[in-house]
């Protein structure tokens, strides 16, 4: 099945935000400067240098230019934009000082004698300091952004490997890796499948005990599965511990590396990985889903190998079959056999033989289906006593020689059941009667009505069933001990029926007064809840 | 057709079935022509004068049924199906395509040659013409609308009487389901097959002298009706 990759929409993991002007100012008071500090003010410096350099060319080469302080804003845009507030403040303050000392009167001192030119260099600063927050702030936005498209272009990247995945070990995999991307540090992931005392992580090895042991608390459920656990190792670095799915840690759980972190930022990268592994578990779930889906459809493949099987068992036996029994026939209706007893009477024993054969065969094509949950009854509305004639008038030729009763009130109602199983189980009934029964002896088949069910019972004047048959009948390839040496069979007979039957929503038991004393075997089925009502409504 | 050797061509892909069935038919007085493809069977049929055709379904170049849909474009000659699959769904199917009887492999020769008279005597009675149709004690009189057993006159409904009509067109063929239920109720009825069932139980309780194990309206399971082989002209009704 093809996987959903996931939504980049849904991606909720929080982002930096701009920081405020305030909180500039403040992490500039604190001294932890922004990336490359240093660098930065040095460059700021420079850049500063420069622009005194060129106006000083300027103004010797032309005339003096008023305003020329305002110059100094491209040192400090450029200084915000490329390496942050502190340089561009250095910027701001470099550039209003070379104005002041080589430009303004008196020259080469920092004081400022025009008071117009005082102000020009208040209002300066004050504009740079503005223009340099909302460049910092801009560049912040565009590195956001930035982020966020990695992360998007990661995920989607990751969610391919998902779906692409055909093993746990491969979604595994695919964690592994873009959590370790993400995260950029150590990243253990522990299978759910192994011992479950000492998990065995995948990818990254090197977990220190400490962690291993807040896995197993994870895997073992004695940790909040939903918030996790953090345990700081020997080296002082943060692990979080953290179960795949927040709802069970049978998806796996995962020890992540955060190294050293101020509380803050713990909770932010906390809050992203969870985040990740919601994205992770809810694909998981997906691929459990398309396992679920493609055994599915396994099996539907499996079932037409197996059509395809029976289809071919019951031709290749049946062909056969069917010349040996048809040239058995003929020889034994041909007059120069029927005249010629010895003869006759071993056509007849090849001509028994192949029915019993062809029987046996059926049994096993009925076996399969049964087994293969391959029986789907046709339900229809069926007359009992048709169904019982079929069977009376259809079984082989070798149970000819018992004397079969039938006893069916004329007024049992309608079955809704599919009429050839029916007719079948019963068909098995009345061939074990015969087999265990004496030929001559009588077979009984009375039919009544019980409340909501209609019964049928095959009673027979044979070999009975002993506790012990009676505890096993039912069961696939029992034969009664008694029988097994001088009865022919399967013991597939009885489980075909009782199968036959249950698919058709009803039930079989069978009991005996003991060994000897015949058995009586009694089908129930459902009476449709309507079937009172069906004899007005075809009424002309 | 020849009254005394009926022609009977067989067409199998298996030689060993066509040899047995050829030495059935011939000690019961048929003469056997055979056929061992269906491209075969049919030019067989065009060419020679064929009273009954046994057809197994599977065949190497066409499907039987095939074969039995284009011999029934131009010919009613009795046709019998032979097949190892004993599904209701396709007897079902076959019948409707006009096959006169089906009988499942493996089978014994008499099986076979009892359905095959019946047939043929289908057909002779369908080419005499008689309105009347008399089975055990029952006789149906097609063009007066008279059903007796006996000699008492028997009140049927209309829809059993519609039923019986339909049997006794073809009697001895079988009649699905569904072709019962679409020609007396209609189209929308088609799976109603208790209305079927509660007239059938009817009309049985009146013509049967014994409705529990019916000699005349007989039941072909999960497939549909027929009504027993009529009696041979002459024959003295025995119930």
């Amino acid at each position: 099945m093809k996987q959903q990759p996931l939504q980049p929409v849904e991606i909720i993991a929080p982002m930096p935000r701009p920081r405020s002007f305030s909180e500039n100012a403040a992490q500039l008071l604190r001294g932890s400067g922004d990336p490359g500090g240093m660098t930065g003010v040095v460059g700021a410096l420079v850049l500063v240098i420069a622009v005194t350099a060129a106006l000083a060319v300027i103004k010797t080469a032309f005339i003096d230019l008023p305003p020329i302080v305002i110059t100094y804003l491209i040192p400090v845009l450029i200084a915000a934009i490329r390496w942050g507030f502190l340089p561009a403040l250095t910027a701001t303050i470099g550039g209003a000082a070379c104005a002041a000392f080589f430009f303004y009167k008196p020259v080469h001192t920092f004081y400022v004698e025009d008071p117009a030119r005082r102000l020009g260099l208040v209002i300066f600063a004050l504009v740079a300091i503005v223009a340099a927050h909302l460049a910092v702030r801009m560049r912040r936005e565009s590195e956001i952004v930035r982020k966020r498209e990695k992360e998007i272009s990661d995920l989607y990247a990751f969610s391919r490997r998902l779906a692409g995945g055909h093993s746990t070990a491969d979604i595994f995999d695919a964690i592994q890796k873009h959590l370790s991307t993400v995260v950029g540090r150590k990243v253990a992931l522990f299978e759910p499948s192994g011992p479950a005392n000492r998990p065995t992580p995948i990818g990254e090895s090197d977990v220190p005990q400490d962690i291993r042991n807040a896995v197993v608390a994870v895997i073992a459920g004695n940790a909040d599965a939903a918030a996790g656990m953090t345990v700081t190792d020997d080296h002082g670095d943060i692990w979080l511990v953290h179960a795949v799915s927040s709802k069970t840690p049978d998806l796996g759980v995962v020890a992540i590396d955060l190294g050293s972190q101020t509380p803050e930022s713990e909770k932010e990268i906390r809050a992203r990985i969870e985040a990740i592994l919601h994205d992770a578990a809810q694909t998981i779930e997906q691929i459990g889903l398309a396992h679920a889906i493609t055994e599915v459809r396994m099996r539907a493949e499996s079932d037409r190998f197996r059509d395809a099987l029976i289809g071919s068992v019951s031709h290749e036996l049946r062909t056969p079959l069917a010349s040996i029994l048809g040239a058995a026939t003929v020889l034994c209706d041909a007059p120069a056999i029927a005249a010629e007893a010895r003869l006759a009477a071993l056509a007849n024993v090849v001509r028994e033989e192949s029915e019993r054969l062809n029987n046996e065969i059926q049994n096993l094509l009925d076996a399969t289906r049964i087994s293969g949950e391959a029986l789907q009854p046709k339900l229809e509305w069926a007359e009992l006593s048709d169904v019982v004639n079929a069977a009376v008038e259809r079984r082989p030729s070798r149970f000819v020689c018992h004397s079969i009763e039938v006893d069916l009130p004329p007024e049992l109602p309608l079955i809704q059941a599919d009429a050839v199983l029916i007719e079948k189980a019963l068909g098995q009934i009345l061939a074990n009667s015969a087999k265990y029964s004496p030929p001559g002896s009588r077979i009984r088949i009375r039919g009544w009505r019980e409340d909501r069910m209609v019964a049928i019972a095959v009673s027979d004047e044979g070999a009975g069933l002993s506790a012990e048959d009676s505890a096993h009948l039912g069961e696939r390839f029992f034969r009664g001990r008694r029988h097994i040496n001088t009865t022919p069979g399967s013991g597939l007979g009885f489980w075909i029926a009782t199968a036959f039957i249950a698919a058709n929503g009803g039930a079989i038991d069978a009991t005996s007064a003991g060994e000897g004393k015949g058995t009586t075997v009694t089908i129930r089925l459902p009476i449709p809840a309507n079937v009172d009502q069906l004899e007005s409504i075809a009424s002309d | 057709m020849t009254e005394a050797t009926p022609n009977v061509l067989v067409v199998d892909d298996e030689v060993q079935i066509r040899r047995f069935l050829r030495s059935g038919f011939e000690l019961d007085g048929y003469s056997v022509s055979e056929a061992e493809s269906g491209r075969d069977a049919i030019r067989a049929a065009t060419l020679r004068p064929t009273d009954l055709i046994i057809l197994d379904l599977a065949l190497p170049d066409l499907d039987g049924s095939q074969v039995l849909e284009r011999i029934r474009s131009w010919s009613n000659v009795p046709i019998i199906i032979l097949s190892v699959r004993s599904s209701e769904m396709e007897k079902v199917r076959l019948f409707e395509m006009g096959a006169d009887d089906y009988v499942t492999k493996p089978f014994g020769m008499a099986e076979l040659l009892a359905r095959s008279k019946v047939v043929l005597r289908r057909k002779a009675r369908a080419t005499t013409g008689d309105s009347v149709v008399r089975i055990g004690r029952l006789k149906i009189d097609l063009a007066a609308r008279n059903v007796f057993v006996g000699d008492e006159r028997l009140t049927l409904t209309p829809k059993e009487y519609r039923l019986l009509q339909i049997l006794a067109q073809y009697p001895g063929n079988v009649v699905t389901h569904q072709e019962l239920l679409k020609e007396i109720w209609g189209l929308p009825h088609i799976n109603d097959t208790h209305y079927l069932r509660i007239v059938v139980r009817k009309l049985r309780q009146k013509i049967e002298s014994d409705p529990n194990h019916p000699t005349i309206l007989l039941t072909e399971l999960g497939v549909g009706y027929r009504l027993a082989p009529p009696n041979e002209p002459g024959e003295t009704p025995t119930q």
